[in-house]
């Protein structure tokens, strides 16, 4: 595996769009944290009103890893297309063949770009934390790993978005159409989800049959919905709707769609003409 | 040893039988000739032996072995169309093939200079002009000096200086013992380049064996009387030639290049009583040969 990553590295290590996706990130993800991090302390606790649900401190530890991951979790897109961009060029290029020609099995192609998929949700993952560390001190409390399987949700969710990627990339090839699907496939189990979840309402209401949030079901709001802003006391008082804690079907949910795209985009490579 | 040895294979695409059960071996040490027009399945049969394609039955043998891609790093290999990364620089994409190959990078600047490649080799592909390409994807396949080639028409796209070196190139090569795997659609490449051919037509094997046998050129020789029955069966006394066929009411002799003698054979027929009223020598050219082979 050694050798197939530092093939994969010779083939990005000057590719511009590597460059500038993930100097993109890394910038958006302090970026982004930032902003909801002064937003909050400057203006919306300084509001009558929060000062009414206070204290809330999103970033305070115990908290932080909650909303880092969250706020974070918007755009994790940029990973996805990074994935998506350097699979559909192998095809555009035709160097899947090349590579496969030159000796690497079909097994070696697909096996390293899910690697290369594990690893980028990796990375995203450390700057993750790394920044939930950043703004915990910076809001002065000590430190907590309450709340900590937030990282593993967002793991899970960076993972996912990266496997859709390239299970996309995988079975479009062409790289305008791959992401033109992309982004159709997230509206799509959007809408399906705002279905499921109207109908789950539903059946809790008139026949209590209490399922969960089935929106949540689904691949990609799978993901989403294991990530969520920390509960503030508003939030609080929502809970004691739905009493029922599903997070448990919804991460495991999670690691069978991995799964599940894991053989499908394996077995598109194994079987088929390149 | 057989460097490749195919059995019966065959390859669908839908309804169309792009293979028909094609076997054939290529011997060690030969450069061998996969001739055939555009569409007959040549690049389909290489794609099957490089596992970009997979057959629809039938099964292959590289190195009297079953393949794998051990196998494949041992073979350099230009299939169809040069495939590179667009925005990385000659030396960056053959480090790349260098790394797949297991081959050290050490080797890539004696590659670039075989082809001429040395001064651009900094520059990215996609500035290269379509023989600069060309001359690339064959460098990367010499990368590592591999003891087998296999090439895709390798002199697609080049100008005529650069088919020359080539060519030059690939007998250099067998001259020193390797095996070259060369599917073309031209003959006279074929016959100038191979030792040994396989002729593919529409899916199916038309022919194999040496090229000399198989591409043998012969001169015909027009012969034509009044009485055509008494004109054959004085011909059939006559030696020298190897076939005999009647058409549009002349008598077609094929003699080995060379061998023909115009004189002896109306002496011949003169002896016999018989008066030529045709009697011409036609060389018979390559490409009418392909077309007797393809059509």
């Amino acid at each position: 595996m050694t050798k197939l990553l530092k093939i994969e590295w010779l083939k990005i290590k000057s590719y511009n769009a590597f460059i500038i996706l993930t100097s993109f990130f890394a910038l958006g993800v302090v970026a982004l944290n930032y902003i909801v991090y002064s937003v909050n302390k400057n203006m919306f606790s300084q509001s009558g009103a929060a000062k009414m649900l206070a204290p809330f401190s999103p970033y305070n530890f115990d908290k932080t890893w909650q909303t880092t991951t969250y706020t974070t979790g918007w755009i994790l897109l940029l990973p996805a297309l990074l994935i998506m961009i350097l699979v559909t060029n192998e095809f555009s290029f035709r160097t899947h063949r090349q590579n496969i020609i030159d000796g690497l099995s079909r097994k070696q192609f697909i096996d390293v770009k899910i690697m290369m998929t594990v690893i980028a949700a990796l990375g995203a993952t450390l700057i993750v934390v790394i920044t939930a560390l950043v703004f915990g001190w910076a809001s002065g409390t000590p430190f907590s790993l309450t709340g900590i399987a937030h990282v593993g949700y967002f793991f899970l969710k960076a993972l996912t978005y990266n496997m859709v990627a390239l299970l996309i990339g995988v079975l479009i090839r062409r790289t305008g159409f791959a992401i033109g699907v992309f982004f159709i496939y997230m509206g799509l189990e959007n809408f399906i989800s705002q279905l499921l979840d109207v109908w789950s309402i539903k059946l809790r209401r008139d026949s209590a049959i209490d399922l969960g949030s089935m929106g949540d079901y689904l691949p990609m709001n799978a993901a989403d919905g294991l990530l969520t802003f920390p509960d503030n006391p508003l939030k609080g008082m929502a809970k004691g709707i739905m009493p029922t804690d599903y997070t448990y079907i919804v991460w495991t949910l999670s690691v069978v769609y991995l799964l599940l795209f894991y053989w499908w985009s394996s077995n598109r490579m194994l079987k088929t003409d390149l | 040893m057989s460097i490749l040895s195919l059995n019966n294979i065959r390859k669908n695409y839908g309804p169309i039988q792009a293979l028909k059960g094609v076997s054939f071996d290529v011997p060690k040490g030969t450069v061998f000739g996969i001739l055939g027009p555009n569409g007959s399945g040549k690049t389909t049969m290489l794609g099957i032996i490089m596992d970009i394609l997979r057959p629809t039955s039938g099964t292959y043998k590289l190195f009297d072995q079953v393949p794998d891609e051990t196998h494949r790093r041992q073979i350099g290999t230009f299939l169809e169309t040069p495939n590179f990364y667009h925005y990385l620089s000659a030396t960056q994409n053959l480090k790349i093939a260098a790394a797949i190959k297991e081959r050290g990078e050490e080797d890539i600047p004696r590659v670039l200079e075989m082809v001429n490649l040395t001064q651009r080799k900094d520059s990215r592909f996609s500035t290269y002009s379509l023989g600069m390409k060309q001359r690339l994807a064959i460098a990367s396949s010499l990368l590592g000096n591999p003891e087998v080639l296999i090439l895709d028409e390798p002199t697609n796209g080049l100008d005529p200086v650069g088919i020359a070196e080539i060519r030059t190139l690939i007998k250099k090569l067998h001259l020193e013992g390797k095996t070259i795997i060369m599917a073309s659609h031209l003959l006279d490449e074929v016959e100038k380049v191979c030792t040994h051919v396989a002729i593919l037509k529409k899916g199916d094997l038309v022919a194999t064996g040496n090229v000399n046998e198989i591409l043998a050129n012969e001169d015909i020789v027009e012969v034509g009387a009044a009485d055509i029955s008494k004109l054959k069966m004085s011909l059939e006394r006559l030696s020298g030639y190897n076939s005999i066929r009647e058409q549009d009411h002349l008598l077609q002799l094929f003699y080995p290049i060379g061998a023909t003698n115009l004189e002896s054979i109306n002496r011949h027929c003169f002896n016999d009583d018989i008066v030529l009223n045709h009697l011409q020598l036609k060389k018979k050219s390559l490409e009418s040969k392909f077309f007797e082979l393809t059509n």
